[in-house]
């Protein structure tokens, strides 16, 4: 009887695991509000190899800016930068994960770029020097980024993990926070324990780089 | 003229120089306009008109050819040249703008470009477009009118710059300074003819007709040739600017430059009859975005020039302008008010320099493709040009203009 059971449990999280599960997910700040556009992913305890999509990501730049502001990519995604205005973009990045320098013409797109560690990637633009954008390069494939209200939910199956938080307003952008959570029925919360600064917007337009 | 080969010179041999890494980008803009002109003769074709056109011009003419080369040579270095096709007063072409830019990728928070070679000081906020023209109205302000016509830097401009972004502040802060030769009878238009209302840029090869002055006629102006080749350099000494940029989330603008050419009133080149005009003045420019939609440009220009041993010639000039403009969907439209001033400050009495006046300046432009773009403006300036007398006109006159204006760019 009690194999039967376990049997069963089995059977049930193996289902679980098969059909996806989603785990909710609610960043809160310091001061207890939810926390938008913050980056979480998860990390199955015990290394497991993760499956890069074949398809590169893409970081475009749009109007003098980087389209998405923050892009998630697991470690060794291929990411190209297409340029869909008709000025150039110099795009760099100094941060240790990645170190490069593009310079991009809507026309002549560029060979993506892998990226094989993990790490914050800032990426700025010489010539336009508003622009600021940031990829995220995780040891997974379980992320997502935060709504208005806090909120991601992440397709998983139930386990062990790492959960991983990032924010761009961290004063040290290098600086991810960990805490071991067990993804099951119950929705998940956690608290950053950084300050996080609030994002400032520019008012920028076409004439701005005279 | 040495000006303007050495520029060329210096621009095409460091393209070749850099010619393995090249990638050029080209943009270019033409338009033309059919104006209805103002009775008085325009002071490009030697008359007291205050404008570029006047009733001779009723026909289709070309207002802008521009051409702008951006030429990526290295990593850092990239050479920018703007030539410019135009048919008034005389058919030509030649170069606005010439410069090899280095601007270096680095780690800091801090930024830092330097400019060599022939541009102009970004002193202005009315100009951002292809070629430095203006988005806004077809006819300059007065400030930049002038600016246009007779001053460049052809020297060397560094900025270091305090980007917003890369601190998380709302503040942008960049400090320009720089050295160049030439620009040395830059006032000299001021002096004579006062400030004017158009959007004529000076290539580096051409000069400007000053207008009808009695007062060249006399022993004491002898030397002074009827029109001025503003980026001579007469005295062989360096002038400077300096200038800070302030920004606030980019919605609000403000630009502060002091410019002295640090000319030497006393010399003249007497083959090309220019003289070296001590010419410095303070610029502030301030442009706030109300909404992505309206926003309000204005700028002050306030200064003095000198030519001539003994003070022959000592004047203060003074302009400014308010321009509003607002965009909603294809249409832009802008208005401008302009004042501008010059004071006679020296005794000599054969030479009167004062002049005052006033220009009201609308413009309506329709977006019609990427392309193709169509506008409208009126322009009216009431001036009092006291030397106007002396060569048998009246002192005080009143113009009008029309204009449409077809833009094709690419």
């Amino acid at each position: 009887m009690t194999n039967m059971i376990k049997v069963l449990v089995y059977v049930f999280l193996l289902c679980a695991s098969a059909q996806g599960f989603t785990a909710n997910i609610t960043i809160k700040n310091s001061s207890n509000e939810p926390l938008a556009n913050a980056v979480v992913w998860l990390t199955a305890s015990g290394s497991t190899e993760i499956t890069v999509p074949e398809a590169p990501y893409a970081m475009s730049q749009q109007n003098r800016e980087f389209i998405p502001r923050i892009l998630v990519v697991p470690q060794n995604a291929k990411v190209e930068f297409p340029n869909a205005d008709s000025i150039m973009h110099h795009v760099y990045s100094f941060s240790k994960a990645k170190t490069f320098e593009l310079k991009l013409y809507k026309e002549q797109p560029k060979a993506p770029i892998i990226f094989d560690q993990t790490g914050v990637v800032e990426l700025g633009c010489n010539i336009h020097d508003w622009m600021l954008g940031y990829i995220v390069v995780v040891d997974s494939t379980v992320f997502a980024i935060t709504d208005e209200n806090g909120k991601a939910n992440l397709q998983t199956g139930a386990g062990e993990y790492t959960l991983s938080v990032w924010h761009s307003g961290f004063s040290d952008i290098s600086n991810v926070e960990t805490k071991n959570v067990i993804v099951g029925t119950q929705p998940l919360e956690y608290k950053v324990k950084q300050e996080v600064a609030a994002q400032i917007d520019f008012a920028t337009d076409e004439f701005d780089d005279y | 003229m040495i000006i303007n080969r050495t520029l060329t010179f210096v621009f095409l041999v460091s393209i070749l120089f850099f010619s393995a890494a090249l990638h050029a980008q080209v943009k270019g803009l033409i338009q033309v306009r059919t104006v209805q002109g103002d009775d008085n003769t325009s002071f490009q074709d030697g008359g007291i008109g205050l404008y570029r056109h006047d009733t001779k011009s009723d026909e289709l003419i070309l207002s802008q050819g521009i051409l702008d080369f951006n030429v990526d040579l290295a990593s850092s270095w990239s050479a920018h040249g703007v030539l410019n096709l135009n048919q008034d007063p005389d058919v030509g072409l030649g170069l606005t703008q010439a410069y090899i830019k280095y601007q270096p990728l680095t780690d800091s928070k801090y930024k830092w470009h330097v400019r060599g070679g022939g541009f102009y000081p970004l002193m202005s906020l009315e100009n951002p477009d292809i070629g430095w023209t203006s988005p806004y109205n077809y006819t300059n302000s007065a400030i930049n009118s002038w600016i246009g016509e007779e001053l460049r830097t052809v020297g060397i401009e560094a900025t270091l710059k305090r980007p917003a972004k890369r601190f998380n502040s709302k503040h942008s802060f960049s400090f320009v300074g720089a050295t160049f030769k030439g620009n040395d009878p830059t006032g000299t238009l001021l002096a004579w003819r006062g400030f004017a209302l158009h959007d004529r840029q000076t290539t580096f090869n051409e000069g400007v007709n000053i207008g009808p002055i009695a007062s060249l006629n006399e022993f004491d102006l002898r030397w002074q040739s009827g029109r001025v080749l503003p980026f001579e350099e007469v005295d062989g000494r360096f002038g400077y600017y300096a200038g800070v940029h302030w920004d606030y989330l980019k919605k609000s603008q403000f630009r502060v430059y002091y410019y002295d050419n640090n000319g030497d009133p006393s010399t003249v080149n007497y083959s090309s009859g220019q003289y070296a005009w001590d010419t410095r003045f303070t610029s502030v420019a301030w442009l706030y975005k109300f909404n992505s939609k309206t926003r309000v440009i204005a700028q002050v220009l306030n200064g003095e020039t000198e030519m001539g041993a003994n003070a022959l010639i000592d004047n203060a000039f003074y302009s400014h302008y308010l321009m509003l403009s607002h965009k909603e969907g294809k249409h832009r439209v802008s208005v401008r008010y302009d004042y501008f001033k010059v004071t006679d400050n020296d005794t000599t009495a054969f030479d009167p320099n004062a002049s005052h006046g006033e220009g009201v300046t609308a413009t309506w432009r329709y977006q019609l493709s990427n392309s193709w773009q169509l506008g409208v403006e009126g322009s009216a300036i009431k001036s009092f040009i006291k030397n106007r007398a002396a060569s048998g006109f009246a002192q005080r006159i009143s113009q009008q203009q029309i204009m449409l204006n077809a833009q094709w760019r690419f």
